[in-house]
């Protein structure tokens, strides 16, 4: 019975012209194409500069952190939800650890003491949203003001460093030549994305973010699965914030405020990227190298960094421009 | 002088041209008529019931009446001349306004900007002449005879107020022509009293109503003459004077119900389901028994608790006391929808698109959502056993669709009710609830649910089903509980029941 459905509904190829397909390839695929399109500006601007092993080096060692944050902000906007906190998260764990080995603790429980700081932010953000019911613009608006604040008090206002060598290596370190961060930016990512993909709490994930009445009426426990995904975010911003601190050998506390934005820019960029313009992990990768490879080559051209700050905002505008096109399409 | 008068005059003292009239109206939604020669003829200084049961087509006709559909065949005139409404804007200006109960006022507001808004707020170089707007809000009200504080929010007004400030409003857009749904259904009987004695007034200052309402004894107490609609058409329009309420119902119901369901079949004597006192916050005291077989038809008026039963049964709402006794256990208080599937009980809900499918997801994902436990081992789902359990569900249930993979945006509501079937049956439930089962889905795929379901039945299930249609409720049920205003208010054996029974215990007045 199925197999006769199945293949007397095998769908006929639509007849296209190659206009129309060019078109649909704009589309479809316009942000994979601007990011080749970068590349390819960059590598004529400044060909004896921007694909040398050592710039690309670069660029992985520069956007390794944003892609660790991003990757927190697709779990949560997976769930259909979004974290304001997750910047001033990392800026706090960067803090927590720094100030405890300061002090004389040894690094292992520093980081341990430090991804608890974060975990427990990300606990408090899911309470707020899934428990109390807050909106989660509200909820990690207020966590972020106050975790900003908290990072004031443990750094004392000012940017703590003279850090650990063993700590400091996590994030300056090498292996076979290519910088640790980035190591520990594809694992993360690698768990993220299988996580999502693969385990029963990634579907429910998923689910919830396609529809939470349908998801809840099939037996879903939707509060659970939001505070887990928020959780999971605050560890994982933690997690970011450290290794910003090893790699900077230095830890201030408003140093990862900027990764909150990029992080939901990546991630709107990356829901660009397939079909049902949802969050994926894969297209928030392809937001963090569009956002790296920019900021890289404008650096490179002598760009001034606020000009960056600028051109990204009306990257992330045109990308969206162009994912609503899409729906509208279909 | 002549003693001749004039003919035009003449014609117009015997029939006044309609405030408002639609002629045979035709509209239908992908390809299934909604209408299908519909009239409405109503003179000024009339108070017109507009009667039907649910689905009869009265909503859509009021829609078109007000811009909000354009009909696919047919006029609409207004004091005898030929009027077309893009829009509802368009209908305002004309004088057809409708009142609808929730959308009429803007809580957060004045009562004098509710009043007079969409019209030109009185300005001075765009600052708000507030002492203008409240004295000419003031005035609309004081023609109502009501004494409402112009200043307080419109929100913090009782139901009633809040539907005088509705109708205050609509006068002020000079509504000569004005529709009201189901106004009384949130009001006190005191409230209804204030009510009808504003109507009545309007109604002698020569402005049509049309009144659509469930309540016959209203309408007899208030309206001068009433339509009935069944199926999309216009049966009968005449003086309520000329009315009982036993033939209005009969008129109502029509007969007729063809091959369209399957044969009943034998519940056993085995209980399924009991349900004991259960109050929630608007069931009150209901008791059942579902026997393992049986299919159990649900009937009801909206709002009358029967969709709330349904979703305290399923454990997606909380109930207030009461005991609900699944094969024998009974369920622990506020259970949630993981724990009652679990026990044994699924529901199919009312509301397909929002609360049955994720529209952007698969077929598979969709029926695997319920069945997470089973397509999964230590937190990781498998795909292959997706497949499998989406496979089989779609072969049972026959769902027409290109793969497994296909977005259940893209399938028919008829493939997409499926779908929502499928997932819950993978689960196997002892008890399943049906809410609303062929809403929205064509004659054909219907036949197949009723099948369905009298298969479920006969391999041991028990189905509990709530419909709006009597016919269907008489048709797929063995027997049938009717709800009136959150309590059970009649029982009956679905085998040649008598659908005006039916209908009486439906608006509660038993025979």
């Amino acid at each position: 019975m199925i197999m006769t459905t199945t293949a007397q509904a095998t769908k006929t190829a639509p007849t296209t012209t190659p206009a129309r397909s060019i078109a649909r390839l704009l589309l479809h695929g316009g942000t994979v194409f601007a990011l080749l399109a970068l590349i390819v500006f960059f590598f004529a601007m400044r060909p004896d500069v921007f694909l040398t092993f050592v710039n690309v080096k670069n660029i992985l060692f520069q956007v390794s952190i944003l892609a660790i944050i991003a990757g927190a902000q697709t779990v949560v906007m997976v769930v259909g939800d979004f974290d304001l906190s997750v910047g001033a998260t990392s800026s706090l764990a960067g803090a927590v650890a720094a100030s405890l080995m300061l002090t004389g603790v040894p690094i292992a429980i520093a980081i341990t003491v430090a991804l608890g700081v974060g975990l427990l932010v990300g606990l408090v953000n899911g309470i707020l949203i899934a428990v109390v019911n807050l909106s989660a613009f509200v909820a990690t608006l207020a966590t972020m003001t106050s975790v900003v604040g908290l990072a004031y008090l443990v750094t004392a206002g000012t940017t703590l460093f003279d850090l650990p060598d063993g700590f400091n290596n996590l994030g300056q370190g090498r292996l076979l030549n290519i910088p640790l961060p980035v190591y520990f930016a594809i694992v993360i990512s690698f768990i993220l994305w299988g996580a999502l993909r693969f385990t029963t709490i990634g579907r429910r994930w998923h689910a919830i973010g396609g529809n939470v009445e349908v998801s809840r009426l099939s037996g879903v426990n939707v509060r659970r699965a939001r505070l887990l995904a928020f959780t999971i975010a605050g560890l994982v911003s933690a997690i970011g914030g450290i290794l910003l601190a090893a790699r900077l050998g230095s830890a201030s506390a408003v140093q990862g405020g900027d990764n909150m934005m990029f992080s939901v820019a990546a991630v709107f960029l990356g829901m660009t990227v397939i079909k049902s313009g949802a969050s994926n992990l894969g297209g928030t990768m392809i937001g963090v190298a569009i956002i790296g490879v920019m900021s890289n080559g404008l650096n490179i051209l002598g760009v001034n960094a606020y000009v960056q700050q600028v051109v990204t905002g009306l990257i992330i505008i045109a990308a969206v421009t162009l994912s609503s096109l899409k729906t509208r399409q279909r | 002088m002549t003693m001749l008068k004039p003919p035009a005059n003449q014609t117009a003292l015997i029939t006044p041209a309609p405030a408002f009239e639609a002629r045979d109206i035709v509209k239908h939604f992908d390809g299934v008529h909604a209408l299908n020669g519909a009239h409405l003829s109503v003179q000024p200084g009339e108070i017109h019931a507009l009667l039907g049961e649910n689905g009869a087509g009265k909503s859509t006709l009021i829609k078109i009446a007000t811009g909000l559909y354009s009909p696919n065949a047919g006029t609409l005139h207004r004091n005898g001349e030929t009027v077309e409404f893009a829009n509802v804007r368009m209908a305002n200006r004309a004088g057809v306004v409708a009142l609808y109960q929730e959308l009429s006022i803007v809580p957060t507001i004045s009562v004098a900007e509710n009043i007079l808004l969409g019209e030109q707020i009185p300005n001075r170089a765009g600052l708000v002449q507030w002492k203008t707007l409240r004295r000419r809000a003031k005035e609309r009200l004081d023609s109502l005879h009501q004494k409402i504080p112009v200043s307080q929010l419109a929100g913090e007004l009782s139901p009633v107020q809040q539907t005088m400030v509705a109708v205050a409003r609509a006068l002020a857009a000079d509504a000569r022509v004005l529709i009201l749904d189901e106004p009384t259904a949130s009001l006190t009987d005191t409230e209804i009293r204030d009510l009808f004695m504003v109507l009545r007034s309007l109604r002698d200052q020569g402005v049509a109503i049309i009144y659509v309402s469930h309540r016959l004894e209203e309408v007899f107490e208030l309206c001068d003459r009433l339509t009935i609609m069944r199926n999309g058409e216009t049966i009968v329009t005449k003086r309520v004077a000329d009315s009982t309420i036993n033939e209005v119902i009969s008129t109502m119901v029509g007969r007729s119900t063809g091959e369209l369901y399957p044969d009943r079949g034998t519940a056993t004597a085995t209980v399924a389901l009991t349900v004991e006192n259960l109050h929630g916050h608007r069931v009150r005291d209901i008791s059942f028994t579902a026997h393992a077989g049986e299919v159990l038809g649900i009937g009801g008026l909206a709002g009358s608790g029967r969709s709330e039963l349904l979703r305290i049964l399923s454990g997606a709402q909380k109930h207030r006391s009461g005991e609900i006794t699944v094969d024998g256990s009974a369920l622990p208080n506020s259970p949630g929808v993981a724990r009652t599937l679990d026990a044994g009980i699924a529901l199919v809900p009312e509301e397909r698109r929002s609360q049955g499918v994720i529209l952007s997801a698969s077929i598979q994902d969709n029926i695997a959502l319920s069945n997470i436990s089973a397509v999964s081992s230590l937190g990781f789902v498998s795909g292959g056993r997706i497949a499998t359990i989406a496979q089989r569900g779609m072969a049972e249930l026959q769902i027409k669709a290109r793969s497994p993979r296909q977005h259940v945006g893209e399938l028919s509501g008829g493939n997409q009710q499926k779908v929502v079937l499928a997932k819950m049956l993978a689960r196997k439930p002892k008890v399943l609830l049906m809410d609303e089962p062929t809403r929205g889905i064509d004659v054909g795929t219907k036949a197949e649910i009723y099948r369905l379901i009298r298969h479920l039945a006969a391999e041991g299930t028990a189905v509990i089903a709530v419909s709006s249609e009597l016919p269907e409720l008489i048709g797929m049920s063995d027997r049938i509980l009717i709800m009136h205003e959150g309590k059970i208010s009649g029982e009956v054996a679905a085998e040649g029941a008598d659908d005006e029974l039916l209908l009486s215990y439906c608006y509660g007045k038993p025979e």
